[in-house]
C-alpha cells in the first residue's frame, strides 16, 4: 500500500470532508454517511500507515510495546532512501514537464483542427492507458536490451530511458484532462480573439493557454503523481545507481519489514500532500480534479 | 447607391458542406452606415454568411468586396470586423476592462490611447462601474453590453451582430435593441445583424435581406417585405400571411374546393394553380345584413377575443383554416359570430397577393369586374 490508495486519498479529501451542516433530507443524510465511510476506507491505510511508523520495536508485534518518531530520525542512517526520493522527485518532474511540454499541444491539435491522421494520432497517444504497465515495462525492457547489445549505449538505468518511459504513462492523462478541458471551452472565445485582431499565435498565449489553465494544472499534477508512484514499468528500467523511492521501498521489503519503511512512506505522502497545498493556491484543486 | 460603389458588396457567396449548401448564391449590397439584418428561420445560413464576411469559415465561391477590396483569403484577425456572438464569448479570465481594450492591445495601440477610448467606450455602454469585474460577474444584459462595447471599441469597419439579442430575457430585449441601435448610428458604423425573430428584425433594420434554405428570399425595407412579398415564404415569414391554394380562373377567381371560390379583387393574366395571400388583419368579416358583396364565404370554426382583436378560424375546404383578425375598436354591441354561422368576407385590392405554380408574385392586369350581391 505505497501507491495509489493512499496518494490518490490527499486530492478528493478537501471535497469529501463532510460540512458540519445539518443534513435536511434522508437522502442527504445517506450521502453524507456513504461519504464518510468512503473517506474513513480512504484514510485507513495511511493512518495505519502512520501508526506503524511510531512503533519503537524493530519487529513489528501487538500490541507494541512503545512508540517513539526514532525511526524518522534514522532515516539518515539509510542514504539509498534519500537517494531514491532524489530520483522519483527528479524523474517525476520531467516527465511532468515533457508531457505537458507534448500533452498540450497534441490536445490542442486534436480538438481543434482537422488534419489527417487525427484519428490514428488520438488512438496513439491514449492507447497506453488500456495496456498493463508491467506489459509496457517488459516490452521496453527487452526493446532497450536489443538496442544495447546493436549499438553497446548503455541504456537501462539511465535518467533519460526512465523519463521516456514514464511519459508513456503521463502524456495519455496529460491528453484525456486537456482535451477534456478544451472541448468544453467555447470556441467561439477563441473566435472573438481572432475578430478583434490576435494572430493565432497571440490567440494560443492570449486566450487559449490562459482558458485551458485548470486542465493543464490537474494534467500535471496527474502525471507527477503517476510518475513518482510508478512500479510496474520502473521495475525494468531501473539500475542500481537509478532507484525510484517507491521500488527503494519494494527492496527494502524483500528482506526486513520494520517501521522504518512505514516512516519512508509517510515521508512520500508528505511530499505529494506538500505538492497539492502548494498547487492549491493557485488553482482550486476541487475545481480541477 | 448608383453613384457611389456600394461599401459592402456581396457577391454570389456560397458555403457547401459536402453535397448541402449553407449558404447558396447569396448576394448583398449594403451603404455605409446602414444596418441591414439578415432575417430567416433557424437553420437557414444566417451564422454562416456572417462568419464567411468576419472570414472564420471559407467561401466555397463568391466574393466579399468591402470599399472595393476583395476579403478573399484574409484571415479574421486582419478583417477589422466586430463581430458580437451569440454567446458573447466574453474572455472568462479577463476584466470587463480587458475584454474591452483586447483588440486595442492587440492593435499596439499607445496605453495612453487605449486607457481614454476605454474610458470613452465604458461610458457608452454606460458600463463605468463594472470594469474591474470578470464576466462571470455581471449579468447577462451587462455581459452582452461588454461584447458590444468590445466590437465597438476597435471601430471596426463593419459591425457584426449574431443574434444579440436571443439570450436576454425578453423584457430587456426591445430596451437592449434601441441601445444598439443608438450605438451604430451614433458611431456611423455600417452594421450586420441576424435573427430569426421577425419583430426584432422590423424594429432595428433599415432593411431586410429574408434568407430560406441558404437563398436569398428577397431584399428591401420593412415595407415593401410586408405590402409586396415576393413569394409564399416571405409572405408566410413575414406578418404571417394565410396561404390560399387553389385554380385561377377567368384571371379573378381562386377555386378553392368544393364549392369554394374566393373572388379576387384585380385581374391576373393567369390560368391554373395559384397561391392567394392574404393577412389576418386586412380581410373583413362582413357582419349578418351588409350590403357589401362577400369575396369568399366561409364556415367560423371558433372565434378567441384576445384584446387588440377578435381571433376567428374559419374553416377551409382540404381541411384547414383560414385566420381572421378582426380588430376590437369598435366592436362593443356588434355582435360576435359563434361558431357554425357562415361568414361573409371581404378585402381590398392592396392587401391580395397571387403567386403562380412556380411562387412567383403577379402583377395585377387590372381591376376585377364588379362582384354582384349575393
Ligand atoms: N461546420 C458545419 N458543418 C456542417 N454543417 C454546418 C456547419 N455549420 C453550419 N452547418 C449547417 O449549415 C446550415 C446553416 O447553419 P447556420 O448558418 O448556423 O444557420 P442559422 O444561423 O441561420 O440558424 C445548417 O443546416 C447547419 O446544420
Ligand atoms: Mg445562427
Amino acid at each position: 500500500m505505497t501507491g495509489a490508495g493512499t496518494l490518490l486519498a490527499i486530492p478528493s479529501e478537501p471535497s469529501a470532508v463532510p460540512a458540519p451542516r445539518r443534513a435536511r433530507s434522508p437522502l442527504k443524510a445517506a450521502m453524507l454517511l456513504v461519504g464518510g465511510v468512503g473517506l474513513v476506507l480512504m484514510l485507513l491505510p495511511l493512518l495505519m500507515t502512520g501508526y506503524i511508523s511510531t512503533i519503537a520495536d524493530s519487529v513489528l508485534a501487538f500490541p507494541p510495546d512503545g512508540h517513539s518518531l526514532s525511526w524518522y530520525a534514522r532515516l539518515g542512517e539509510f542514504p539509498k532512501f534519500g537517494q531514491a526520493l532524489g530520483t522519483s522527485l527528479r524523474i517525476a518532474a520531467m516527465a511532468t514537464i515533457g508531457s505537458l511540454a507534448i500533452g498540450i499541444p497534441a490536445s490542442i491539435a486534436l480538438v481543434r483542427h482537422r488534419f489527417p491522421g487525427r484519428g490514428v494520432l488520438n488512438v496513439l497517444l491514449l492507447s497506453p492507458l488500456t495496456v498493463p504497465g508491467v506489459v509496457i515495462g517488459l516490452a521496453l525492457y527487452v526493446l532497450m536490451v536489443e538496442v544495447e547489445i546493436r549499438s553497446e549505449v548503455p541504456m537501462i538505468g539511465s535518467d533519460a530511458m526512465l523519463v521516456l518511459a514514464h511519459l508513456l504513462i503521463t502524456i495519455p492523462w496529460v491528453v484525456r484532462l486537456c482535451v477534456a478541458n478544451l472541448m468544453q471551452l467555447d470556441r467561439a472565445i477563441e473566435e472573438a480573439a481572432a475578430n478583434l485582431g490576435a494572430s493565432p499565435r497571440q490567440v494560443l498565449w492570449k486566450v487559449t493557454l490562459p482558458m485551458m489553465r485548470q486542465g493543464i494544472v490537474a494534467a500535471g499534477l496527474f502525471a507527477f503523481i503517476i510518475s513518482f508512484e510508478n512500479i510496474e514499468l520502473t521495475l525494468f528500467l531501473i539500475s542500481p545507481g537509478v532507484i525510484t523511492l517507491p521500488i527503494a521501498v519494494l527492496q527494502y521489503l524483500e528482506y526486513r519489514a520494520d517501521p522504518l519503511v512505514a516512516a519512508v512512506v509517510m515521508v512520500q505522502t508528505a511530499v505529494i500532500a506538500l505538492l497539492l497545498v502548494l498547487l492549491d493556491r493557485y488553482v482550486r484543486l476541487s475545481k480541477v480534479v | 447607391m448608383s453613384t457611389r460603389p456600394p461599401y459592402l458588396k456581396i457577391e454570389a457567396l456560397s458555403k457547401h458542406y459536402g453535397s448541402m449548401a449553407a449558404v447558396d448564391e447569396v448576394s448583398l449590397e449594403v451603404a455605409a452606415g446602414e444596418m441591414v439584418v439578415l432575417l430567416g428561420p433557424s437553420g437557414c445560413g444566417k451564422t454562416t454568411t456572417l462568419r464567411l464576411i468576419a472570414g472564420f469559415v471559407e467561401a466555397s465561391a463568391g466574393r466579399i468586396l468591402l470599399e472595393g477590396r476583395d476579403y478573399a483569403g484574409l484571415p479574421p484577425y486582419q478583417r477589422e470586423m466586430g463581430m458580437v456572438f451569440q454567446s458573447y464569448a466574453l474572455f472568462p479570465h479577463m476584466t470587463v476592462a480587458q475584454n474591452i481594450s483586447f483588440g486595442l492591445r492587440m492593435r499596439k495601440m499607445p496605453a495612453a490611447q487605449i486607457a481614454s477610448r476605454l474610458e470613452e467606450v465604458l461610458a457608452l455602454v454606460k458600463l463605468e462601474k463594472m470594469a474591474d469585474r470578470y464576466p462571470k460577474q455581471l449579468s447577462g444584459g451587462q455581459q452582452q453590453r461588454v461584447a458590444l462595447a468590445r466590437a465597438l471599441a476597435i471601430r471596426p469597419k463593419l459591425l457584426l451582430l449574431d443574434e444579440p439579442l436571443s439570450n436576454l430575457d425578453a423584457n430587456l430585449r426591445q430596451e437592449v435593441a434601441r441601445e444598439i441601435r443608438r450605438l451604430q448610428r451614433a458611431a456611423g458604423l455600417t452594421a450586420l445583424m441576424v435573427t430569426h425573430d421577425q419583430d426584432e428584425a422590423m424594429a432595428m433594420a433599415d432593411r431586410l435581406v429574408v434568407m430560406d434554405r441558404g437563398r436569398v428570399q428577397q431584399v428591401g425595407p420593412q415595407e415593401a417585405l410586408y405590402e409586396a412579398p415576393e413569394n409564399p415564404f416571405v409572405a408566410r415569414f413575414i406578418g404571417h400571411s394565410n396561404l390560399l391554394r387553389g385554380t385561377l380562373r377567368d384571371g379573378c377567381r381562386l377555386r378553392l374546393g368544393e364549392g369554394v371560390e374566393a373572388q379576387l379583387a384585380q385581374r391576373y393574366n393567369l390560368a391554373g394553380d395559384a397561391t392567394l395571400a392574404l393577412r389576418p388583419e386586412r380581410i373583413r368579416l362582413l357582419p349578418p345584413g351588409d350590403p357589401t358583396p362577400a369575396r369568399m364565404t366561409l364556415a367560423v370554426e371558433d372565434a378567441t377575443y384576445v384584446g387588440a382583436h377578435v381571433e376567428y378560424l374559419l374553416a377551409l375546404p382540404g381541411g384547414g383554416s383560414l385566420i381572421l383578425h378582426q380588430p376590437t375598436t369598435g366592436l362593443a354591441g356588434a355582435a360576435r359570430l359563434a361558431p357554425g354561422s357562415r361568414a361573409g368576407l371581404s378585402w381590398d385590392a392592396g392587401s391580395e397577393r397571387i403567386f403562380d405554380a412556380s411562387d412567383r408574385a403577379l402583377a395585377a392586369a387590372g381591376p376585377a369586374p364588379a362582384l354582384a350581391s349575393v
